[in-house]
């Protein structure tokens, strides 16, 4: 029995695991004490890691469609068929109907491949990963390499810290290892504060709840910044765009804003007054903070409260973003992104245009390309790399029939996601505990993966599988294993440049950092940025429940957030815990409160008729006080599927949004 | 050792449908001398293996009674139960038992014997009918009652009419929600206890059926003054192992696999997690 | 008490031996400053200084996935039972963990023997290695009658005195182990014995502010007597991680899936936890425990009462510490029977 140091593949924490490998058979899973992340814990899901390794339901071989059916085929087949297929496209319709997916659950190898793919060899700047929708957002932001929504303070941060905010998030479901660290800090005094519309568990133990309506938390939290900069006066003396910021929210003073949050000005000042007077204060937010079309804004507007500092020193502030996956940190390192360049290089920098070019030894294609959700049904082809993208986008039904009226389609996996089923090509790929390579946790953690055992049947590496193909049309990469990939990222983005492959192997990795920060010995200095007017105003005339309309309801990404997802699903223990809704809530579970579920007459585990201004549908009630009186929740990836929610667009990051809408609730037919 | 998670290969002889979602299997071990060692008691289950789906404990239906064949009635709800359906006549299953306790038959000798079944829980009830019937002589009278959600849920429809119509036995049926062609009673299975004459001091009741159903007949029963020991139900738990050893079907310190399926009300109380 | 010496400068020697006939198990570290038991191949790479291992030994006894039988469909149905026939000495093992396989006996041994933990059990050769302070901060074995030093359920038990090891025969098992490598070994002298007890007292002194109290809770939990609340508070602070249960050196729960590939097959089991909502989830949908406050109760019942402390012969904590490092929120162990005990959970 050996066992093999590797990182979980599931959530953004990235604890350490454990594999257990004997006879050439991953046979356990458990924690690692030494890691700095979770010391020692691994959630339900960690637990488990090693089941899906040799799931039956692994693709094996590579699989090409002859008609109505995918039949096995050799690599070579199937490469030929992708490479006719893409090369088709190209000739008739030129690289701009290429689209290109990334995924957060592949290896910043993978991923960085896949970059150089699209933008070098198929000239696409078409390159995303559907996961964003779901996910805390992430803006730019003025100045350095840096955006809004990466983490500048780390995990264990948490540890000495006096309190914590916790913005949208219900960590114990999402986060396990960060909901772990304010569980075991409550018995040291932690305070908490907690901001979100949902009682989650530790909002239920927090100090302080501030019940927040869906989409009020712009709003919110530009009164939370009032409050600290014009009441109190003091803080962010003399840092650079604190005077802008005062002056972007001087409007917003909690008296003000209360109608739209829901908030009494009393709690805000109260939160408030606990922010500043505490000395080591950490910020953490997580997707539940995208539940309007406004979260952009939000999320930058949270790096400024943090920026301007708290306690008797104003000491900047940490703040966690909890992303939701294991590598959507990385997969956005590495410039899966329709917008940016690897290591967030803009697009408009000629230099670091060059830098690549020079590299891949050929032109980029430089354009703003496509998002996730725009592709579907605008480009001709695609290639999906370990994207669930029927999962994240609104409307799976018609995302599907888009993608299988492409002309062409390829889908790299390890199982056979609904993608695959409509593809021209499957290929399969390997899973976590088959390769070598890096990962970026929520904290910029880059870690090393280890390769256990050997994929199934022919599977192989993601970065393998797409080297070979670009060979094959014409453009080889030079690259023989992830080390020497790794190699090329940390030469040409500036943020990797403190990070070698192999001190990597020491449990727990490095953290990557900007230029600036390493050369400032510590954290980024980031610049506040005033909250736009327009998003202040777009948050207080958000959608409203009506006589007509009595509730409002809000897509909580937060809720049940993994119920469903394929790879914990094939795990085959626990895959019941996992699917709970699929059993119980097949339609939809529409959480209501007590309160609500008696005025309307509804009663928990019944199927309801919902109506929107949007459509009509019919989900099955949860009762539960965790949804506030006047607010209906139903988890993210449920929303997706309603047909009645109301789409709009983030104004900070252009993603679609299930905007909050407002619904009336009766009996089913 | 021997190995009490390896199943015994037996064949389906038979298979009879019984209601839109469940049927009976006639199953009979391969082995000859196995075949001979099998000898089980009403209320006692198996765990049936159908290769690659999986395992699942199923209590036997059949009386044993001269008979070298067993029959088990599935209801079609998941992987195994699935796959069963999928098999015909002479396909292969495995079968680990016979396993758990039974049901008391000599302790309740001279007694007026109560059957109250709902839905499929006539499975387990439908060997201890058969066995108390055969030897009628021994028993005050066999009472059955059975009900199910509709006439189209009602299990062993042939056999029902024959008790109905047996001499020594009386059988009633109802349905919770009644429907065109249906002329016999409507109303959950406790309201058929008003109809019948039972001599209770002298009665005991074996009752089984959804945890829901077991709850409101008890609670008749008793307020008819049926002692503790006297209502006899079996339970049914998640269970994987059927040995005591995997801890799913625990109820408190009890394992329902081992110490039962069949428990008194008595003993049930006793459990620290019962609730009434 | 026959007890022996072994002089420090055997000990390599000793365990030399024991790897020509049988895997040795042993604490061993991995990468930097993790330790696990697991079969070493030089006497070297025993870590004699270790805290706790991570997991119990019940990854070799109980693995978290092994497989049960095996089977093929082709040509007429095949059935085989899977065997695992290794020697092991479970070498250098903590004491809390020696009395966790105590219990898992009861479980696992009892009127219908489970034949795969079984013939390993048989099969093994129990060393235990006493701890002369408290190995870690969570460690309470002090409060579960399991450590630092025990009195029986091993083979051979060692404590390291300045002169060697002193070993303590517990078994005949222990004896004849003794008796093949009495060229290594020296009888103990009187004051080599005593030493032992002073060591083992000064060793209880040492634990540290992870007392659990066992007691209380118990006699609580047995009579029905906790306050429902504190379950309900336990359970909002739970998140479901089934670390506890996977950690317990006591915890037994397994489930069964079968696994195809073509014409064959095989049966596996998994550690499986009650805490789990689908644990005890029926085919109906019906669920006996639908809320986690049911399930922690239904836990703690198991491990710690007087009912099923008679059936396995000591109640089923034994002070590991190893639910409290693993552990996602506040319920573990500790915190829960004092929670009990004060009637309310911090
Ligand atoms: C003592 C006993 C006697 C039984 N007798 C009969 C019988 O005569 N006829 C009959 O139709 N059914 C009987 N059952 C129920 C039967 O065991 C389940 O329907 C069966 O296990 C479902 O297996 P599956 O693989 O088809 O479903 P799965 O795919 O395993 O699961 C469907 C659902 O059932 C739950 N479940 C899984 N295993 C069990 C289990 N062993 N017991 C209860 N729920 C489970 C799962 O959590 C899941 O929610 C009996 C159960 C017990 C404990
Ligand atoms: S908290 Fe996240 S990284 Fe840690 S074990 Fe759970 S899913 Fe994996």
């Amino acid at each position: 029995m050996a066992e093999i140091a590797t990182v979980c593949p599931y959530c953004g924490c990235g604890c350490g695991l454990y594999l257990h490998v004997r006879d050439g058979v991953v046979v356990g899973a458990s924690p690692s004490r030494s890691h700095p992340v979770a010391e020692g814990r691994l959630c339900l899901k960690g637990w488990h890691a090693h089941e899906v390794v040799d799931n039956p339901g692994r693709l094996t071989r590579p699989l090409v469609r002859r008609g109505a059916e995918l039949v096995e085929a050799t690599w070579e087949e199937a490469r030929s068929a992708v490479v006719a297929g893409l090369g088709k496209t190209l000739e008739t319709d030129g690289p701009q109907a290429i689209g290109v997916l990334g995924s957060a659950r592949c290896t910043n190898e993978d991923n960085y491949a896949l970059v150089r793919f699209a933008r070098g060899t198929l000239q696409t700047p078409n390159i995303d990963c559907s996961l964003r929708i779901q996910c805390v957002p992430d803006a730019p932001q003025p100045g350095e390499a840096w955006r809004a929504g990466v983490s500048t303070g780390q995990i264990a941060e948490l540890d000495d810290a006096d309190l914590v905010l916790l913005v949208g998030s219900d960590p114990t479901e999402e986060h396990p290892a960060v909901g772990a660290r304010i569980y075991q800090g409550r018995q040291r005094g932690l305070r908490v504060v907690a901001l979100s519309t949902r009682k989650h568990p530790l909002a239920r133990l927090a100090d302080l709840h501030l019940p927040v309506r869906p989409g009020g938390e712009l709003r919110l939290i530009a009164s939370l910044l009032h409050v600290v900069l014009a009441e109190q006066g003091m803080a962010g003396e003399g840092r650079p765009g604190a005077e802008d910021l005062r002056a972007s929210v001087a409007d917003m003073s909690p008296e003000v804003t209360a109608a739209d949050t829901g908030v009494s000005a009393d709690l805000v000042r109260q939160a408030a007054g606990l922010y500043l007077s505490s000395e080591r204060a950490v910020i953490v937010y997580s997707a539940g903070l995208a539940l309007s079309p406004q979260s952009g804004a939000a999320v930058q507007a949270l790096h400024s409260l943090a920026v301007l500092g708290s306690g008797g020193s104003r000491r900047q502030v940490p703040v966690l973003s909890l992303l939701c996956r294991n590598n959507l940190q990385g997969c956005r390192d590495m410039g899966v992104a329709p917008d940016v360049l690897p290591g967030y290089a803009s697009l408009g920098d000629d230099a670091a245009v060059q830098r690549f070019e020079q590299a891949w030894q050929c032109e980029l294609a430089r354009g703003v390309g496509l998002s996730a959700w725009e592709m579907p049904g605008q480009v001709r082809a695609m290639y999906v790399m370990g994207d669930d993208i029927t999962r994240s986008i609104p409307d799976p039904e018609a995302t599907l029939s888009a993608l299988e009226a492409l002309d062409f389609l390829v889908v790299q996996d390890i199982f056979m996601s609904p993608a695959a089923s409509v593809a021209h090509v499957v290929l399969p790929a390997a899973s976590f505990a088959e390769q070598d390579g890096t990962w970026t946790n929520l904290e910029r953690r880059v870690q090393r993966t280890r390769r256990a055992v050997s994929p199934p049947g022919e599977a192989r590496e993601d970065w393998r599988i797409i080297a070979d193909v670009s060979r094959a049309m014409g453009k080889p990469f030079p690259y023989e294993g992830p080390q020497q990939i790794f190699e090329e990222i940390s030469d040409l983005l500036p943020i990797y440049a403190g990070v070698f492959y192999p001190p990597l192997a020491v449990n727990g990795g490095i953290r990557w950092a900007t230029p600036e920060a390493r050369d400032a010995g510590g954290q980024a200095e980031v610049m506040p940025v005033p909250p736009p007017a327009e998003a202040l105003e777009a948050a207080a005339s958000g959608l409203r429940a009506s006589d007509q309309y009595p509730l409002l309801l809000a897509a909580d990404p937060t809720l049940r957030p993994w119920d469903g997802e394929v790879m914990v699903s094939q795990t085959l223990t626990v895959a019941g815990e996992f699917t709970v809704l699929t059993k119980d809530y097949p339609d939809g579970m529409l959480c209501l409160n007590p309160e609500d579920a008696k005025r309307f007459q509804v009663r928990g585990g019944r199927p309801v008729r919902v109506v929107s201004p949007k459509g009509e549908c019919q989900m099955q009630v949860r009762v539960t006080d965790e949804a506030p009186p006047g607010v209906a929740l139903v988890p993210h990836h449920q929303a997706t599927r309603l047909g009645i929610m109301e789409i709009s667009t983030d104004q900070a990051g252009g993603r679609p949004v299930l905007a909050p809408t407002p619904i009336s609730v009766g009996p089913a037919e | 050792m021997s190995n009490p998670y390896l199943p015994k290969i037996a064949s389906i002889q038979k298979v009879k449908p019984e209601t839109y979602d469940t049927t009976t299997f006639t199953l009979q071990l391969d082995d000859p001398t196995e075949r001979k060692a099998f000898q089980y008691r009403p209320g006692q289950f198996v765990e049936l293996s159908v290769f690659g789906a999986g395992e699942a404990p199923f209590c036997i239906s059949s009386s044993g009674h001269g008979r070298d064949t067993f029959d088990l009635s599935v209801r079609k709800v998941g992987r195994v139960t699935d796959a069963l359906h999928e098999m015909g006549e002479g396909g292969q299953v495995g079968v680990r038992g016979p396993l758990g306790n039974s049901f008391p038959f000599e302790e309740v000798e001279g007694k007026h014997i109560l059957f109250v079944g709902g839905g499929i829980g006539l499975f387990p009830l439908r060997p201890q009918i058969q066995d108390v019937y055969r030897e009628r002589d021994r028993f005050a009278s066999i009472t059955v009652l059975y009900g199910a959600r509709t006439a189209e849920d009602l299990v062993y429809r042939d056999e029902l009419e024959e008790w109905q119509q047996q001499e020594g036995m009386t059988c009633l049926l109802t349905v919770d929600v009644g429907a065109e062609g249906w002329t016999g009673n409507v109303g959950v299975v406790g309201t058929l206890l008003q109809k019948v004459e039972i001599d209770v001091p002298n009665a005991v009741a074996f009752v089984c059926g959804p945890p829901i159903m077991i709850r409101f007949v008890v609670q008749d029963l008793s307020g008819m003054g049926f002692g503790e020991e006297a209502i006899v139900t079996t339970l049914e738990r998640h269970m994987r192992c059927g040995i005591g050893k995997c801890n799913h079907c625990m109820i408190g310190d009890k394992w329902v696999c081992k110490d039962g399926p069949v428990f008194t009300y008595r003993q049930m109380k006793a459990m620290t997690e019962f609730e009434e | 008490m026959t007890a022996r010496m072994l002089p420090h400068e055997r000990i390599d020697e000793f365990v030399a031996r024991l790897m020509q006939s049988a895997e040795v198990v042993a604490p061993r570290r991995v990468e930097v400053a993790d330790v696990f038991y697991g079969p070493v191949s030089s006497p070297g790479e025993v870590a004699w200084d270790y805290g706790t291992a991570i997991e119990p030994l019940k990854r070799f006894l109980l693995p978290q996935r092994e497989t049960m039988l095996r089977f093929s469909t082709d040509g007429g149905l095949k059935v085989e039972a899977e065997c695992d026939e290794r020697e092991r000495v479970f070498l250098g093992v903590r004491c809390c963990d020696v009395t966790g396989l105590g219990v898992m006996d009861a479980m696992y041994g009892g009127d219908i023997p489970d034949p795969y933990y079984m013939s390993r059990r048989e099969r093994s050769t129990v060393i235990a290695l006493t701890c002369l302070e408290a190995p870690e901060e969570t460690c309470f074995c002090v409060c579960c009658d399991a450590g630092p030093f025990l009195t029986e359920g091993y083979d051979q038990q060692w404590t390291s005195l300045p002169e060697g090891m002193l070993v303590e025969i517990g078994s005949e098992r222990g004896e004849a182990l003794a008796r093949a490598n009495e060229d290594l070994l020296a009888p103990a002298e009187l004051d080599q014995i005593a030493a032992r007890y002073r060591l083992a007292r000064e060793a209880e002194k040492t634990f540290g502010d992870f007392k659990s109290y066992i007691a209380g809770a118990m006699a609580k939990l047995s009579m029905n007597e906790v306050d429902p609340e504190v379950w309900e508070q336990a359970a909002m602070r739970c998140t479901e991680c089934g670390g506890c249960t996977y950690l317990c050196p006591t915890c037994s729960c397994f489930t069964v899936t079968d696994r195809m590939n073509g014409s064959e097959g095989v049966r596996e089991r998994h550690w499986d936890a009650c805490l789990n909502n689908c644990y005890a989830r029926e085919a109906s949908g019906h669920n006996p425990r639908p809320e986690r406050s049911d399930r922690l109760r239904a836990r703690f019942f198991h491990k710690i009462s007087h009912q099923w402390a008679e059936r396995n012969g000591r109640q089923a904590c034994v002070g590991c510490g190893r639910c409290v490092v693993g552990c996602m929120a506040w319920a573990h162990m500790p915190a829960v029977t004092e929670g009990i005990r004060r009637g309310v959970m911090t």
